[in-house]
């Protein structure tokens, strides 16, 4: 009994990691152009999704590795497209005019994709190279795309904070972040800036999709799957913070993936009182399990840090 | 002077619209999730009815009268529904049809029921060929329902019977299901048969509907359980990748499930589902030559080879057929009349009778348990593997009892 418990934990963990991984990958393009930009991008899951459609047809003329170079590199333009040609004009309109834009184009993406590809999913699989299992824990079998994916994460992570932290571009971009008139007024191309984060906020996102398209399932339905989930992990990792959205999605990975294996209830914080019996019997909310609600379990943390530090774990302060 | 003519000309159109005596159309409205989550699968229904009603158009009508077909997109939410709902009977709808989520289902029978408590001369009938949740037949029947589908007693039932006498259902039980009625349901009855089937439930565990992409942690729960049987209700994506990670994670387990036959399933589970069991509504080895025409005819005029959801809605269109065919439909409209008729219709098709239970107004249909195996006469396409039916179960054994929460009142 006492192994089957460090069993579930391990493997709960493992799995939290690896999809909280995923989670980082979408959402750090978003925190950063939500950082820099204030835009609030609705369209960001649909990058993820061009990703994963752009991966998946690259793939089948090509092959996955020729997909991995050049889709997320497709995605990235589009993106530079969209924020050269779309956003910049809205800009002068204010926030909410940028908001509706992309909103706008979410709807769009969606619609091409299932103009083109139509409405199931589409086959899109992983190379037989990379279809191996990588290590069995407690009798199940790990696979080791799914470590694939954790490392093109990291990998992600690392070079983005390498850019950010030691490179005089990554200065500029940082102090465009905070002080946008500044910088201009030293000289700095901002609107160039701009243009640039938006497109490698786009590029990761397509990365992301490239890469876990091929594991998960690719339909047109992907960007609003996760198009929630990634606003919620910027909301609690805070704004403009890539080190902040590593922490929250793993938090969410990890709480998620636990949430599954436990069927807590309400109730039973009546246990040590002897209440429990009565409150089981009030039934309604106090016996909803959560097991059952683990994919709210990222919203109520997201409800928590709001009324707790809202600025996010790792966000400023206004 | 151009009031006057105008007047005159609403008058004159308005006047000539009376003149003229005709049948009204039968409007048949479809509202069905042709674009949101899950749509994949429930379209089908759509699509099985729109077959029926143009078969009814080349053979000229019903009794010379004209079946309109609309189709209303629901999206897969109540709420839509709902709304499109009220479009549909602003379009004049007599007759709507839907069968895909239980949960929009319990939307619509009350909408359905309220509009007819509001308009009694004016009732709208709704049949529904897919929706197994026991409610709509339980505590929310209405004379004006119908429900040409098994519900999950029947299902859960034959299935656990069938297992058990080839052997092949475990005495550990893991039942998953989705987080709404149906699921709740199944989560229920597979509960209730435990000792029918001879096993005993070790973890139980409901989960968001065709949301979750990742089942890695379902996968761990069930390792955890000790379980050697999975007995599912889940549809659609739940269901693929609920096999799709059992299958990469390496676990052998033995597979109790209700919609593996639905198009896009099997294929996407591969190998990994041999010898997986489900049960099925109607299966192109089970009737004969009649049921091979059938097959043939659907592939030539949509493409595709019809899934069970689509000979069921078939079936339910063509017993609506027979209930119309005894009807004067030369005058106007009459849905009561329409109702009465379809309590009391039979048919005969090529898996078995089907007929409607007043009570209740659940529909007596047969039920077939299948296996996934290459040894099945006709397999998916890309594999060897298809689905060997087991049993077939005749329509009054498989039907489960009238509910007592089921008070309709009927029409004097």
């Amino acid at each position: 009994m006492g192994n089957s418990r460090v069993d579930f934990v391990i493997v709960s963990l493992l799995n939290g990691i690896s999809y909280g991984l995923l989670l980082f990958m979408v959402s750090a393009g978003l925190t950063l152009i939500f950082g820099m930009m204030g835009v609030l991008n609705f369209a960001h899951g649909s990058f993820y999704m061009l990703g994963a459609y752009f991966g998946y047809t690259l793939a089948r003329y090509a092959s996955f590795w020729v997909a991995l170079a050049i889709a997320p590199l497709a995605v990235a333009l589009i993106g530079g497209f969209i924020e050269r040609y779309m956003l910049r004009r809205a800009h002068r309109h204010g926030h909410a005019h940028e908001l509706l834009l992309t909103f706008g184009l979410f709807f769009i993406f969606e619609e091409l994709v299932k103009l083109f590809y139509g409405f199931y999913p589409v086959e899109y699989r992983m190379p037989a190279a990379l279809e191996f299992t990588a290590f069995s824990v407690s009798g199940i079998d790990y696979p080791f795309f799914r470590l694939f994916i954790a490392g093109v994460a990291v990998a992600m992570f690392m070079a983005i904070f390498l850019l950010l932290r030691f490179t005089r571009a990554g200065l500029i971009i940082r102090a465009a972040v905070h002080r946008p008139e500044m910088v201009e007024a030293l000289g700095h191309n901002v609107p160039l800036v701009f243009l640039a984060v938006f497109a490698l906020g786009a590029g990761m996102a397509g990365l992301a999709g490239t890469v876990t398209g091929a594991f998960y399932p690719t339909s047109p339905t992907m960007a609003q799957e996760l198009g929630m989930i990634i606003f919620v992990v910027v909301v609690v990792g805070g704004l403009g913070s890539i080190e902040g959205a590593l922490v929250a999605s793993l938090l969410i990975g990890i709480f998620s993936s636990f949430a599954v294996g436990l069927d807590w209830t309400l109730a039973d914080l009546g246990k040590p009182f002897g209440l429990h019996p009565w409150l089981a019997g009030l039934g309604g909310l106090l016996t909803v399990r959560l097991s059952t609600m683990a994919s709210v379990v990222p919203f109520v943390l997201m409800l928590i840090i709001l009324l707790i530090r809202p600025a996010g774990l790792m966000g400023e302060k206004a | 002077m151009r009031v006057f003519a105008l007047a005159a000309l609403a008058a004159a159109s308005v006047s000539g619209t009376f003149t003229s005596v005709h049948a009204d159309n039968i409007k048949v409205a479809v509202i069905e999730n042709l674009s949101g989550s899950g749509s994949t699968t429930n379209r089908e229904f759509a699509l099985a009815v729109r077959y029926w009603a143009e078969q009814v158009k080349t053979k000229g009508g019903i009794r010379g009268g004209v079946v309109e077909y609309i189709e209303y997109d629901s999206q897969g939410s109540t709420a839509t529904a709902a709304e499109k709902f009220r479009s549909a009977v602003a379009d004049g709808a007599h007759i709507i049809v839907q069968g895909g989520s239980s949960g929009v289902a319990g939307q619509l029978t009350e909408d359905v029921r309220k509009h007819n408590l509001r308009n009694p001369t004016q009732p709208i009938l709704y049949i529904n060929p897919g929706s197994e949740a026991l409610e709509l037949t339980g505590e929310k029947c209405h004379y004006y329902f119908f429900r040409f589908a098994t519900n999950a007693d029947m299902r859960v039932k034959g299935l656990v019977t069938a297992m058990r006498e080839a052997g092949d259902l475990g005495a550990k039980v893991f039942s998953i299901n989705q987080n709404y009625s149906w699921g709740k349901d199944m989560q229920g009855a597979i509960d209730s048969y435990a000792s029918l089937g001879g096993y005993t439930v070790v973890d139980r565990v409901l989960h968001d509907t065709n949301k979750i992409q990742d089942f890695g942690p379902y996968v761990a729960r069930i390792k955890a359980s000790g379980a050697d049987t999975v007995i599912t209700g889940n549809w659609a994506s739940d269901l693929v990748l609920l096999m799709k990670e059992v299958a990469t994670s390496g676990l052998k387990m033995k597979f109790g499930t209700m919609f593996l036959d639905l198009p896009g399933s099997l294929e996407s589970a591969g190998q990994a589902a041999l010898g997986y069991y489900t049960v099925e509504s109607s299966n192109k080895e089970v009737g004969g030559d009649a049921m091979l025409a059938l097959y043939a005819d659907y592939k030539q005029r949509l493409g595709h080879e019809p899934s069970s959801s689509e000979t069921r809605t078939i079936f339910a269109m063509q017993t609506l057929g027979a209930a119309l065919n005894t009807l004067d439909l030369s005058k106007k409209i009459d849905v009561s009349a329409i109702a009465s008729a379809l309590e009391k219709a039979n048919i005969t098709t090529p898996a078995g009778e089907i007929g409607m239970r007043a009570e209740d107004h659940q529909a007596i249909v047969p039920v077939i348990i299948s296996k996934v195996s290459p040894d099945a006469k006709y397999k998916r396409e890309g594999l060897n593997l298809g689905f060997k039916p087991v049993r077939v179960i005749a329509g009054k054994d498989a039907v489960n009892p009238v509910q007592s929460a089921c008070k309709m009142e009927r029409p004097s």
